[in-house]
């Protein structure tokens, strides 16, 4: 078997055995959070009797062994139960509330990258003179405050005193565009309609800029710091030396090696997002998974708590297979295995 | 810097610069007759289901029930029924309206009432603990429906503004498999389109998102001619992304949940602000089962200790339009009992000290426990204004913040609840036995509605008095009983009588919201999206 499949292979079953415990350890916590959802669900004028049917439909009733027997037995059906906020399946929920986050966090992971490498380089070609300190300056405010400050800030330059992008929602209400993958972006393009592409992608920039700053100035910092090690290797030394374009020893020699442990950072604060992305999403209304999981552990909506926290669970570890592989593509002293 | 590296750097940022200002510069076109507010998610379109204030919104514009409230006045109006009488206060018999046709087009019988009654009690959530005592409904013909009850219960005629009426048929199409005879009794389909008689039908629902709603242009009490043929309900926006949108004319009336002073801004930007009486109340509920607040003396020496005027100033919105007005008893104006405006509260020291030279306790050896919800900054401010006023009888008070759910996990025993808690309180029926009965009967305690864990023979026998009392003169004096009964024990202090404000965009006209005399007397009526004129 190809080293690399074999460690696809190894990763994909070391997460199914990670999901596993998440799953046992989620279904309890979700259990020992004080409130009692079922009631909280039915509020106070619900009988003792509504309440205790509702239970017993929910399984709440039974030994908790039992419960997450009936859970794993409903998950392997592809069901995580109804949830108590929305009234649905919460694998309809699911469907419909994770692509609007994922693809939120895709253009803000392209921002980050592309605007935080791009930042990181330049601080390093021209360290210690103006452009690095003024990047030093950028991506020390990006990183010092929360993306839910940025979110504000945006809105206001950019919605309040200067209106120029929408606020509120994935896009306008003029356009009505079928639901394909759920994806806006990609569900305009497939319409045929570019003017509602124009108009999602118009109500996507401010809340994906909020939610990439903070990760722009760390990979900014992080790309920096790494090429400037990279530039003091004595195999960059010589190709300067030889009197190399500065161009051509930047991309050859120094950022593919300083890339590598900068993609791991970034392929873990990609993941964060998922989690990270809820203050952002209410501040522009966007109904994402994020929003719905804070939602749902506010009222104790047990089937929503367990389903939302296992998918953000696997997005990290699938995001972290990814980010191995690229690891793994770029180093040669991986992907060359013993020869190194 | 490299030359090259520079002018490919300027070439990037100056094709991000082109393509924004192309894509900012596609600014879509404003849909017309378009009314777009806001309110909490989720939104249920399930009437059988939901229960919340937008539940009840869509409930109201998506169905229509048998009896409404009276628009600028109390009491209720047919609505689907044309007249409804009863013998003995056990047998309701309701003549229905002929001419009302479902969306599907199906003509609304007695069959689908009998079918919205059990499905309702069917389910057994949001709103259909008021039917429990409602043993069976049955067509008597086509027109005709005859409610039989368990036991005499008042309150029944209320009751029915809460019970929206279905399309049986169209219903019984959409059964997916269930625990039940009547399989999901319809519930999948029902989340996701509407089947009623209302003014308006459901385009899409995203119970986190929006709910899109078009006028159903065959509805049987027409439309005013301005009223929006297109509705957008959204949920949960930022209080700063509502005072964006309304600045920018992309919104058109705010939810009650805005802070103050973020309406108060929006009203001098221009915004106009609308009202609706809640029907309730926001009450401080004292556990009368811990000392020293088991002792009556105590708490009436706090609740005259309550400065009922700061308060009020707490939640004023402008000069002249507050979140509530003053309280003149635990029972709030509008509904059956309340004492008029004579009797407005007002803070006594002097009165509070004999109450308190008459408790068994002595002050200064207690610590009164004042909680918060955490999802309700606005208590936080309540709480410290508790602080102020209990420490000048002598009281040690802390406060403490807690999540809505550890909250109703603690009102669950009389140990854990909380000493003094904050609750708003409202009903949902416009009737006084709707709010009151789950506070204070003593077989309704250990909810977030009744932290008091009151029990009062006297109480529960006014009680159960206004529940089966008929006739609505003795209902009222039974109820002024009783609010003096509460009164003379203060189990709670009634904070302010709750009035519900929005702030609206002047593109809107809603005499509903903003003219008394069209007011309804039940929160959320005043959405009712028809009544609504939109200026395009």
């Amino acid at each position: 078997m190809p080293p690399a499949l074999r460690a696809v292979l190894g990763k994909l079953i070391t997460t199914l055995i990670v999901l596993f415990g998440v799953s046992i350890l989620i279904f309890c916590i979700a259990r020992i959070i004080p409130g009692d959802p079922v009631r909280i669900a039915l509020g106070p004028n619900a009988s003792q009797d509504m309440v205790d049917a509702l239970r017993a439909q929910m399984h709440l009733d039974a030994p908790l062994v039992t419960q997450y027997v009936y859970f794993l037995r409903d998950v392997l059906h592809g069901d995580f139960g109804m949830s108590l906020y929305s009234k649905r399946p919460v694998i309809a929920d699911i469907a419909q509330f994770l692509p609007a986050t994922l693809e939120l966090m895709i253009v803000a992971g392209i921002i980050m990258v592309g605007v935080g490498l791009p930042m990181g380089i330049l601080a390093a070609r021209t360290r210690d003179r103006w452009p690095d300190h003024l990047v030093r300056v950028i991506t020390l405010l990006g990183v010092s405050a929360p993306g839910f400050v940025w979110a504000v800030v945006l809105m206001l330059i950019f919605a309040y005193f200067v209106p120029i992008f929408p606020i509120a929602g994935r896009i306008s209400n003029s356009f009505q565009i079928p639901q394909v993958t759920g994806f806006m972006l990609v569900d305009t393009l497939l319409a045929g309609n570019l003017a509602a592409f124009a108009d999602a992608f118009r109500h996507i920039i401010l809340p994906a800029c909020a939610l990439a700053v903070t990760g722009i100035g760390q990979s900014a910092r992080l790309t920096r710091a790494n090429m400037v090690e990279t530039y003091r290797k004595p195999y960059a030394e010589m190709a300067q030396s030889y009197g190399f374009p500065a161009g051509r020893i930047a991309r050859r020699y120094v950022f593919k090696p300083s890339l590598i442990p900068s993609l791991t950072v970034i392929g873990l604060d990609f993941a964060s997002m998922l989690g990270g992305a809820f203050l952002v999403e209410s501040v522009f209304a966007w109904p994402g998974l994020s929003r719905y999981g804070v939602n749902v552990i506010l009222v104790k909506d047990l089937n929503g708590i367990v389903g939302t926290v296992l998918v953000i669970a696997a997005t990290f570890l699938i995001m972290n297979i990814i980010v191995d592989l690229l690891v793994w593509w770029l180093n040669p002293r991986f992907r060359l295995g013993g020869r190194s | 810097m490299a030359p090259e590296f520079s002018k490919r750097l300027g070439a990037a940022l100056l094709a991000a610069t082109c393509l924004t200002t192309t894509l900012a510069a596609a600014q879509p076109a404003l849909a017309h007759g378009v009314l777009r507010l806001d309110e909490s998610a989720p939104g249920d379109i399930d009437p059988a289901t939901g229960n919340d204030n937008a539940d009840t919104i869509l409930s109201i514009n998506l169905y229509d029930a048998l009896v409404a409230p009276k628009q600028g006045g109390t009491g209720y109006v047919p609505l689907l029924a044309r007249s409804w009488s009863t013998e003995d206060g056990l047998t309701y018999t309701v003549d229905l309206r002929d001419d009302v046709t479902f969306l599907s087009g199906n003509p609304m019988t007695a069959e689908d009432v009998v079918f919205s009654l059990d499905r309702m009690k069917a389910l057994g959530q949001g709103v259909s603990y008021l039917f429990d005592k409602v043993e069976s409904a049955k067509a008597v013909d086509a027109h005709t429906v005859q409610f039989t009850l368990s036991s005499k219960f008042a309150p029944f005629v209320a009751a029915l503004v809460r019970l929206p009426i279905f399309d049986k048929k169209t219903v019984m199409d959409h059964l997916e498999p269930g625990d039940t005879q009547m399989g999901d009794w319809g519930t999948k389909w029902l989340s996701q389109h509407s089947a009623g008689t209302g003014a308006y039908s459901v385009v899409s629902h995203n119970p986190q998102e929006e709910t899109v709603m078009q006028r159903n242009p065959d509805y049987f009490l027409g439309f005013d001619e301005a009223a929006p043929d297109t509705v957008r309900l959204r949920y949960s926006l930022e209080p700063a992304t509502v005072r964006t949108l309304i600045a920018q004319g992309e919104h058109d009336i705010s939810s009650q949940w805005l802070p103050p002073e973020v309406m108060s801004a929006l009203a001098k930007g221009g915004a106009q602000l609308l009202s609706e009486p809640a029907a309730g109340a926001f009450y401080i509920k004292f556990n009368t089962r811990k000392p020293p607040l088991d002792d009556a003396n105590c708490r009436l020496a706090l609740a005259n200790a309550f400065d009922y005027a700061s308060a009020l100033k707490l939640v004023a919105v402008s000069k002249d339009i507050s979140q509530g007005t003053a309280p003149t008893g635990l029972i709030p104006k509008g509904l059956m009992g309340a004492d008029d405006e004579s009797h407005t509260l007002k803070q006594d020291m002097a009165k509070a000290k004999e109450y308190l030279s008459q408790c068994k306790y002595t002050p200064s050896d207690y610590t009164l426990d004042i909680s918060w919800i955490g999802e309700v900054p606005l208590e936080e401010r309540f709480a410290l204004l508790l602080q102020a006023n209990f420490t000048q009888l002598g009281f040690k008070a802390e406060i403490r913040k807690m999540p809505w759910a550890l909250f109703a996990s603690q009102v669950t025993s009389p140990e854990t609840t909380p000493m003094i808690s904050q609750v708003l309180n409202t009903t949902a029926t416009g009737d006084p036995d709707a709010l009151l009965y789950n506070m204070y009967h003593s077989s309704a305690a250990g909810t977030w509605a009744s932290p008091e864990w009151l029990k009062d023979d006297q109480v529960d026998s006014l009680l159960d008095e206004g529940r089966t009392e008929t006739d609505p003169e003795k209902r009222d004096a039974i109820y002024h009983q009783l609010n003096d009964r509460l009164m003379a024990l203060a189990p709670s202090i009634n904070m302010y009588d709750a009035q519900e404000v929005f702030a609206g965009s002047t593109r809107i006209s809603a005499p509903a919201l903003s003219d008394p005399e069209k007011k309804f007397p039940l929160s959320p009526f005043g959405f009712t999206f028809r009544l609504i004129d939109v200026k395009d």
